[in-house]
């Protein structure tokens, strides 16, 4: 089972590499990832990911990442496919991932936005500042019981 | 360099691509100009989308025509007359109202036309689809959140709206003369007329603004690469570091 060990390995490689705008969070954990490949023939792996935003400015930045992390473990010979299919969406990030948002103080995403809760006291009672927050993948919110501001994970 | 698209289905997309990097273009020139804080950020995070898109469907645009360019070749390299943008995403930012109602226009335009090319033969333009609706559904509810807010808000906001509809509407005629590529590569050209009439008359109304009848512009036609006068100011500022120094790197 030398392959899959591998395979593991690898993917616990890629868990070390933090999104660039929400360092809590890794690439793994967000959904960016989604195929690692290796050819043991070739020395070479291939990474298929998936942007998150099409206008997300890190978007560059994963690809550099990816590549840097690989390198550090010796892996030179790095091939990165950008893959629009399946498309990224916020399911994808586990209860786990989102506890970690929410502890950064980052409300994260619920269905259809609807109930949206505040990361400092925990109140659903809140509204929206702006539909469009400090990243392209955040709205900006305030509390009425805390008054505190708040980012949203918005979801999509 | 003279650009050139030959592949049939190339020639329909550079039209979105077009469309959504000037668009784009427009609102990266409020950054820092936005009314306030908030919006400001609004704005630039929804030109951001466009850059984003255009930049993956001029990439779809370069593999049809068999990677003879790049997605900054077309953006850079092309003059005036070889853009093909709707003439309605150009017109410039004069007053915040004008901004609000062309990116309404545009919004309501491009959610229908991206939900019909959801049924696209072409696996990536059908993906980038999906893709890009879930983002324009958000650049749309702000913005019909403007028209309302606008429209129902003072006697000034109210009377700045209305001239910005009744300019941006002279716009419009030509988006739907349709040509035989945009029969090919749509489902439904005349849904996609109704579509907009509608969800435009209906939140013209809930805003107290009116659709006046506009005369119609003796402008000849976007998919031809005719422009207003904008236009060549608008690339002039867009093209001109890569144009003076073509070799320039991030």
């Amino acid at each position: 089972m030398v392959e899959e060990k591998t395979y593991n390995h690898l993917w616990e490689i890629l868990s070390e590499v933090p999104d660039p705008e929400i360092p809590v969070i890794n690439l793994v954990e967000l959904g960016v990832v989604r195929k690692i490949e290796e050819d043991p023939d070739e020395d070479k792996i291939t990474v298929t990911i998936t942007p998150t935003y099409t206008g997300c400015p890190a978007k560059k930045l994963f690809d550099d990442l990816i590549r840097e992390k690989l390198l550090e473990h010796g892996y030179k010979n790095v091939e990165i496919i950008s893959q629009l299919h399946p498309v990224w969406s916020t399911d994808w990030l586990s209860d786990e991932t989102k506890n970690k948002l929410m502890a950064e103080g980052i409300s994260p995403p619920t269905i259809g936005d609807k109930i949206i809760t505040c990361p400092h006291c925990k109140s659903t009672d809140t509204k929206m500042v702006s539909h469009f927050g400090s990243t392209p993948c955040q709205s900006l919110y305030t509390c009425n019981q805390c008054l505190e501001p708040f980012n949203y994970f918005k979801c999509y | 360099m003279k650009i050139t698209i030959e592949n049939t289905e190339a020639k329909f997309i550079i039209r979105l691509a077009d469309t959504s990097v000037i668009l784009g273009q427009r609102l990266a020139e409020m950054c820092s100009r936005g009314p306030f804080l908030e919006e400001d950020i609004a704005l630039s995070n929804i030109s951001l989308d466009l850059f984003g898109r255009a930049e993956e469907l001029y990439k779809i645009v370069a593999k049809l025509d068999r990677n003879k360019f790049t997605p900054d070749d077309y953006v850079y390299k092309r003059n005036e007359r070889e853009y093909y943008n709707l003439k309605l995403v150009e017109q410039p930012n004069d007053d915040f109202a004008y901004v609000i109602v062309r990116q309404f226009m545009h919004d309501v335009y491009v959610k229908e036309v991206f939900t019909q090319l959801l049924k696209s033969s072409n696996a990536e333009l059908a993906g980038l689809a999906e893709k890009v609706l879930k983002e324009i559904r958000y650049s749309y509810l702000h913005c019909k959140d403007w028209m309302n807010r606008l429209g129902l808000g003072t006697e000034e906001s109210n009377r700045r709206m209305q001239s910005a509809v009744d300019h941006l509407m002279k716009y419009v005629e030509e988006i739907f003369n349709f040509d035989d590529l945009d029969k090919k590569y749509l489902t439904d050209c005349e849904k996609l007329k109704t579509v907009w009439n509608n969800e435009i008359e209906t939140t013209l109304n809930e805003s107290n603004l009116k659709r006046n009848l506009v005369a119609p512009l003796t402008m000849r036609d976007y998919r031809d690469g005719f422009h207003s006068e904008h236009m060549g100011h608008l690339l002039s500022i867009m093209q001109y570091l890569p144009r003076a120094y073509p070799d320039a790197k991030w």
